[in-house]
C-alpha cells in the first residue's frame, strides 16, 4: 500500500519536473528538471521491483541508470559551460572567464 | 492493475516530451527532450521486461547520443531555423501514412495472443529450451547474448565504428577553432 | 522485532514520500534556477535517502540490502555533485541569482 503511494507520488513529480524542463526558461532549468527526472526514474524502478516482486533485477537495473544519468548530466553540463566537452585548449574561449 | 496504470503514465508523459521536442525552437532544449523521451523509454522497457533493450536505450540514449548532440550544437548554432513555408503537405502524407499502418495493424493478431503465428513457429523451443540450453535466466537475453550472439557482435562491431566515425567529425573541425594547434595540422 | 522493522520502513517510505512530493512542487514553483536548485536536492537527498532505506529494510538482511545501500551511498554521492556543477555552470550562464525585491 505504501509503496503503491510512493510509485504514484513519484509519478507525479516526474510529471512537474517535465513541465518544468518544458517551461524553461534558461538552459539550466531544463538540465535540472532532466536530472530530477532521472533521479525519480531510478526510485521509480527500485519501488517498481518491490511492487512486481523481482527487486534483485530491478536494484540492478537502477544502479545502472544512476551511473549513466551522472555521465550524461556531467557531459551536458561541460557543453554548456565551456561549448564542448571539455577539451583542453576549450579553457582559452573567450567567454570563460 | 497497478503496472498498467503506471504504463498508461509513463506513455502520456512520454506523448508529451515528444510534442514539446516537436515545438521547442532552441536546438539545446530540445537535446535535453531527447534525454528525458529516452529516459522515460527506458522505464518503459524496463516494465515491459525487455532488460536488454531497457540497458541500451539508458547507455545510448541518455548517454551517448545527447553527448554527439551536443557536440553537433556546438558546431552548427544553437536555434533553428525558421520555417517560411507552410507544411500542410508533409503533415498530409504524414497522417496517410499513420493512417495506412494503424490500417495494416487491424490484421495483426492481438499484443500477447497464445495463437498468434509467431508464437507457434520457433518460439516454444527457446521459451522451453533456453533455461538448460545456455543457462540464462531471462529468455531475451538469452536470445540476445547466447543464440545471436555472433549478431549482437557484429551489431557491436557497427555502433562503434559509426561512434568513431561521429567522433572523429566533430573532434577535426574543434580543433583547429582556437588556432593554438595550427601548427600540426 | 521484524514488525517494528516493517512500521520503520513504512514511516521511511512515508517520509521519502512526502519530501519528493514537496521537492517535485518547489522544482516548479520557485522563482529561479537557483533556488529551484533547493528543490531539487530535497529530493535527491532526503527523499532518496529515505525511499531507499525504507526499501533497505524492506528487504531485510540480504545481498539486495546491500545493494540498495550502495545505490544509496553512489547518490549520496552524485547528487551533490551534480547539483554543485549545475550550480557552477549557471552562475557562470547566468551571473544573476534572483533575489527578493527587498533585497535588490
Amino acid at each position: 500500500m505504501t509503496l503503491t503511494i510512493t510509485l504514484i507520488a513519484l509519478l507525479v513529480t516526474m510529471a512537474l519536473a517535465l513541465i518544468r524542463a518544458i517551461k524553461g526558461p534558461t538552459v539550466y532549468d531544463r538540465i535540472l528538471a532532466s536530472n530530477a527526472l532521472g533521479t525519480k526514474t531510478v526510485l521509480m524502478i527500485a519501488v517498481l521491483g518491490f511492487v512486481v516482486g523481482d527487486p534483485e533485477l530491478y536494484i540492478d537495473i537502477a544502479l545502472m541508470y544512476v551511473l549513466i544519468g551522472f555521465i550524461g548530466t556531467v557531459a551536458v553540463l561541460k557543453v554548456s559551460e565551456f561549448g564542448n566537452l571539455g577539451q583542453p585548449q576549450s579553457r582559452t574561449d573567450p567567454e570563460d572567464t | 492493475m497497478l503496472i498498467e496504470t503506471v504504463n498508461i503514465v509513463l506513455l502520456a508523459l512520454l506523448a508529451v516530451t515528444a510534442i514539446a521536442a516537436v515545438r521547442l525552437h532552441d536546438l539545446f532544449a530540445v537535446a535535453m527532450m531527447f534525454s528525458i523521451y529516452s529516459l522515460l523509454a527506458a522505464a518503459m522497457f524496463v516494465l515491459l521486461d525487455a532488460v536488454d533493450v531497457a540497458f541500451t536505450e539508458a547507455a545510448v540514449g541518455v548517454g551517448i547520443s545527447t553527448v554527439l548532440m551536443l557536440g553537433t550544437i556546438g558546431l552548427v548554432g544553437r536555434h533553428e531555423q525558421p520555417s517560411t513555408r507552410r507544411s500542410l503537405l508533409p503533415l498530409a502524407v504524414v497522417i496517410a501514412t499513420g493512417a495506412a499502418l494503424i490500417y495494416g495493424t487491424l490484421d495483426m493478431p492481438f499484443f500477447g495472443d497464445p495463437t498468434a503465428p509467431v508464437h507457434q513457429h520457433v518460439a516454444p523451443f527457446y521459451i522451453t529450451g533456453s533455461p538448460s540450453q545456455t543457462g540464462v535466466p531471462n529468455v531475451v537475453t538469452s536470445i540476445l547474448a547466447s543464440y545471436r550472439g555472433y549478431d549482437t557482435l557484429g551489431e557491436l562491431a557497427v555502433i562503434f565504428t559509426a561512434g568513431v566515425g561521429v567522433l572523429a567529425l566533430l573532434g577535426l573541425r574543434r580543433r583547429k577553432r582556437p588556432g593554438k594547434e595550427e601548427t600540426t595540422k | 522485532m521484524s514488525g517494528v522493522l516493517d512500521v520503520l520502513s513504512v514511516v521511511l517510505l512515508a517520509i521519502g514520500t512526502l519530501f519528493t512530493l514537496i521537492g517535485g512542487i518547489g522544482l516548479l514553483r520557485l522563482p529561479d534556477v537557483f533556488t529551484r536548485l533547493h528543490g531539487a536536492s530535497v529530493t535527491d537527498t532526503l527523499g532518496a535517502g529515505a525511499i531507499l532505506l525504507g526499501l533497505a529494510l524492506a528487504a531485510g538482511w540480504s545481498l539486495l540490502m546491500g545493494k540498495i545501500i550502495a545505490l544509496l551511498l553512489i547518490m549520496a554521492l552524485l547528487s551533490p555533485s551534480t547539483a554543485h556543477a549545475l550550480a557552477r555552470a549557471a552562475i557562470h550562464g547566468i551571473r544573476k541569482p534572483w533575489l527578493d525585491e527587498a533585497q535588490k
